[in-house]
C-alpha cells in the first residue's frame, strides 16, 4: 500500500499542454473508467481544474501502478519522453500528503489564496466517490485535507485582502462606506478596468450604475450590459453630486474632473463621502481632489501599491500556512504508518478471541449449574483480563510504527504467538 | 457589602475582556474579540446588578460623589457599546471602549467603600435627575469621542494608502462616523437638561442659577461646542473628519469639567 500523486500544473507546464491533456482525459466518469483498469490501483482520485491536472492514488507498493498513470498522462498528453520529464511531478507518500494539503490550501494557486480550488477538489472528490473509486485511505486523506483548508483559512489570513485592482477597489469602497448597498456609482469612459471594477461593485450590493462617455452611443452601450443608466457627458458636473463612488477612466489628455468640480459637488451632496477612483492614464481627476475633506482619490498606481502590500501580506501568511500543514502532515502520516502494523494486531486480538471461545467451550460443563448471570459475569472477567494483557503490545505497536520501527516487533509477535 | 463582591466581579471581567480585545487586535483574529464581546456582556450584566442592589441599598443614586459617578459612567459607556454593538458588524471599537471602562472602574474602586459622605444638599430627586442626565450624556460621548478617534487614525491611513495591516482592523468611515453622530445627537439633550435641572437645584441651594464656578463654565464651553457640532451635523450637514474632531475637543473639555477643574481649581462645585 502507497500514497501517490502524479500531475502537472500551472508552474511545471505551459497552458497547451494543460488544455490537451485536461480535454482530451475528458470530463466525469470517462477518466476514472480508464484510470481504474490501470493494474495495481486500489483507489484513485482525479483533479483537473485550469492549472491542473492531477491524480491521486492508493495502489500496490513499488509495483508497476506509476508506470502506468504516467503512461496514461503522456498518452492524453500526447507528450514526448522530454516533456514529461520536464512537465510531470510525482510525489510519493508523505510528499504526496502535503501537496494535496498545499492544493487544497490554495497555496499551491495561481493566485495564491483564491478560494474556488477547495470547491473543486470537494467536486473532484464526490465524483470518486460516486465512481466507487474511493477507499478507506482516500477517505481519510481528503477529508484530512478539507480540515486542513479549513485550518488555514481560518487561523491565516491568506485570503484576507485583495491581490487584484478591482477587488482593491471594491475592498477599500467597503472599508470608506461600510455596506455597500443603496450606494450609486458613476462609471466615466469605458475600459476593461473600469467595466472589471464595475462588475465586482455590482456582485457586493451596489445598486445603481450610472455610465457618461463623450460619445453618449458607447454609454448606452454600457449602460445597457449592466442594466444601468446612461447620461450625457455634459451632466458629469452635475451627478457628481450624486453618486458615491466615480470611476473615471477615459482616453482623454486632460483631467475632466477638478478639484473644483469635487468641492462643490461635495457641498451639493452635504458632504456625504465620496470615493473617486481614477484607472485613466493619464490622469482624469485632478490631484487636488484628493486632499479634499470627504473625498478620497486613488489612482491606478494608489491601487497597484495596495495589491503589493496585500501580496506581500499573503507571502508572510503563507509561511505560517506552510507550518500549519507540516503539522497536519505529520499527524496523517502518523495514522497512516500504523495501518502497516493493523494486520498483526487484527491477527493477535483474533488469536486471543479463539482462545478464550475455546476455553469456555471446555468449562460448559462445570458452569452449567451456574445461573444465566453468574456466567455472564465471567465471561466478561475473562475477557477484560485479555484485553487489559493485549492492550500495552497493541498500543506499543502502534507507537512503534509510528517511529518507522515496527518490523522487528511485528516480526517477533507473528513468532512468539505463532501467527501466521 | 454584599454588593461590592459583584463591583469586584464585574471589574475582573472588564479586565479579561479588554485583554481579549486587545489581544485580538494585534493578533488579528475576530473570534477572539467575539468571546470578548460576551466576556463583556457578562461584565456588564454584574456591574448592574451591582448598581441596582446599591441604589436600593443606599436610598439614593449611587452616583453622588466622584467614585460613584466613574463606577456609573462605565456602566453607561459599556452598555451603549454593547447596544451598538448590534447594530454595527465591527467588533475593533470594543479594543477601544474596554479599557476606558476598565481605567474608569479601577479609579472608582478606589473610594468605593470610604467614599466621602454624601453632603446634605445633595439630597432629592432634582440632583439625582441632575446627576444621571449629565453621567448618560457623559458616557455617551465618550463613546463618540472614542470613534471620532478611530475615525481620524482610518481616514489617515485610508488618505495615506497604507490600508492592508492596521486599517484592516478598524471598522468603516461610515460606521464610525454613525456611531460618532447618533452619541453626539442624543448625548447632547441629557447634557441640556442635565445643566438645566443643576441651575435649577442651585437657585434653591446656592440662591442663583449660574455662579461662575470653574466647573460650570468649562461644562458651559463644552455645552457650546456640541452645541456648534450637532448644528453642524443637522442643519449644514457636516460629516466626517471636522465633526470628529470637534467631539473630540468638546469631550475633552467635559473630562476636564469632570475631573481636572477639581484638581486645578477652587471650586463651590466640588463633587
Amino acid at each position: 500500500m502507497s500514497i501517490a500523486l502524479l500531475g502537472i500544473n500551472h508552474r511545471s507546464a505551459p497552458l497547451s499542454i494543460r488544455e490537451r491533456l485536461s480535454i482530451s482525459c475528458g470530463e466525469g466518469e470517462r477518466p476514472f473508467e480508464e484510470l481504474k483498469k490501470i493494474p495495481q490501483i486500489w483507489e484513485v482520485l482525479y483533479l483537473a481544474t485550469c492549472n491542473r491536472v492531477e491524480v491521486l492514488v492508493n495502489m500496490e507498493e513499488a509495483g508497476v501502478g506509476v508506470r502506468g498513470l504516467k503512461a496514461f498522462i503522456t498518452a492524453h498528453g500526447n507528450l514526448s519522453p522530454g516533456e514529461m520529464e520536464k512537465c510531470l511531478y510525482v510525489y510519493r507518500d508523505e510528499e504526496a500528503v502535503r501537496h494535496l494539503f498545499r492544493v487544497a490550501s490554495s497555496l499551491d494557486s495561481m493566485v495564491m489564496g483564491e478560494p474556488q480550488i477547495l470547491g473543486q477538489v470537494k467536486d473532484a472528490y464526490h465524483l470518486c466517490v460516486k465512481q466507487k473509486a474511493s477507499g478507506v485511505i482516500l477517505n481519510k486523506l481528503l477529508h484530512h485535507a478539507f480540515r486542513v483548508a479549513k485550518r488555514v483559512r481560518t487561523e491565516t489570513a491568506i485570503a484576507n485582502n485583495a491581490v487584484s485592482v478591482s477587488f482593491a477597489a471594491v475592498e477599500l469602497a467597503k472599508k470608506i462606506f461600510g455596506a455597500l448597498d443603496g450606494k450609486k456609482v458613476l462609471i466615466v469612459g469605458a475600459g476593461e478596468m473600469a467595466e472589471l471594477a464595475a462588475r465586482h461593485l455590482m456582485d457586493n450590493g451596489v445598486d445603481r450604475m450610472i455610465f457618461t462617455n463623450r460619445t453618449y452611443e458607447n454609454a448606452v452601450r454600457l449602460a445597457n450590459d449592466f442594466q444601468g443608466l446612461p447620461v450625457e457627458f455634459e451632466l458629469l458636473d452635475e451627478k457628481l453630486g450624486e453618486v458615491d463612488i466615480v470611476i473615471s477612466s477615459t482616453g482623454s489628455p486632460d483631467c475632466i474632473i477638478s478639484g473644483d468640480m469635487v468641492e462643490a459637488a461635495l457641498h451639493r451632496r452635504k458632504n456625504r463621502l465620496l470615493f473617486l477612483i481614477d484607472v485613466a492614464v493619464p490622469r482624469d481627476i485632478d490631484p487636488a481632489a484628493g486632499d479634499i475633506d470627504n473625498a478620497y482619490l486613488y489612482n491606478i498606481d494608489d491601487l497597484q501599491g495596495v495589491v503589493d502590500q496585500n501580496t506581500q501580506g499573503r507571502l508572510k501568511e503563507a509561511h505560517k500556512a506552510q507550518s500549519i500543514i507540516d503539522e497536519e502532515v505529520a499527524k496523517f502520516s502518523g495514522w497512516y504508518a500504523t495501518l502497516d502494523v493493523v494486520p498483526t494486531i487484527v491477527d493477535l486480538k483474533g488469536k486471543a478471541e479463539e482462545i478464550v471461545r475455546g476455553e469456555l467451550e471446555k468449562s460448559h460443563s462445570w458452569m452449567t449449574n451456574m445461573g444465566q448471570d453468574e456466567r455472564g459475569n465471567i465471561e466478561i472477567l475473562v475477557n477484560s483480563v485479555v484485553n487489559k494483557i493485549l492492550h500495552d503490545p497493541v498500543v506499543g505497536l502502534k507507537r512503534e510504527s509510528r517511529n518507522g520501527g515496527a518490523d522487528p516487533y511485528v516480526a517477533a509477535i507473528k513468532r512468539l504467538f505463532r501467527l501466521k | 457589602m454584599m454588593e461590592l463582591i459583584f463591583f469586584r466581579f464585574a471589574l475582573a471581567a472588564y479586565l479579561v475582556s479588554t485583554v481579549g480585545y486587545v489581544a485580538s487586535l494585534f493578533a488579528g483574529r475576530v473570534r477572539v474579540a467575539k468571546v470578548s464581546m460576551w466576556v463583556l456582556a457578562l461584565a456588564f450584566a454584574l456591574h448592574t446588578v451591582y448598581i441596582v442592589m446599591q441604589w436600593m441599598g443606599a436610598d439614593s443614586i449611587p452616583s453622588s460623589n466622584i467614585y460613584g459617578s466613574l463606577s456609573f459612567v462605565a456602566w453607561g459607556v459599556s452598555g451603549s457599546y454593547l447596544a451598538f454593538q448590534t447594530k454595527t458588524k465591527t467588533q475593533v471599537l470594543g479594543a477601544f471602549v474596554s479599557p476606558v471602562v476598565v481605567v474608569m472602574m479601577i479609579a472608582a474602586s478606589v473610594g468605593l467603600i470610604d467614599g466621602p459622605p454624601i453632603p446634605s444638599a445633595l439630597r432629592g430627586p432634582l440632583v439625582s435627575f441632575h446627576i444621571l442626565l449629565l453621567l448618560t450624556g457623559g458616557a455617551l460621548f465618550a463613546l463618540a469621542c472614542l470613534a471620532g478617534i478611530m475615525y481620524l487614525v482610518q481616514d489617515n491611513l485610508i488618505r495615506g494608502k497604507r490600508v492592508s495591516g492596521f486599517s484592516r482592523l478598524l471598522p468603516s468611515l461610515g460606521d464610525l462616523d454613525r456611531i460618532n453622530h447618533l452619541c453626539t445627537v442624543w448625548g447632547f439633550p441629557l447634557l441640556t437638561f442635565g445643566i438645566i435641572t443643576g441651575s435649577i437645584w442651585a437657585r434653591t441651594v446656592w440662591g442663583s442659577d449660574w455662579q461662575w464656578d470653574p466647573k460650570q463654565v468649562f461644562t458651559a464651553v463644552s455645552w457650546v461646542l456640541y452645541a456648534v457640532v450637532v448644528h453642524q451635523r443637522i442643519a449644514i450637514g457636516w460629516k466626517g473628519r471636522k465633526a470628529a474632531l470637534l467631539s473630540i475637543i468638546a469631550f475633552a473639555g467635559l473630562l476636564f469639567a469632570f475631573i481636572g477643574v477639581n484638581t486645578f481649581f477652587v471650586t463651590m462645585h466640588n463633587f
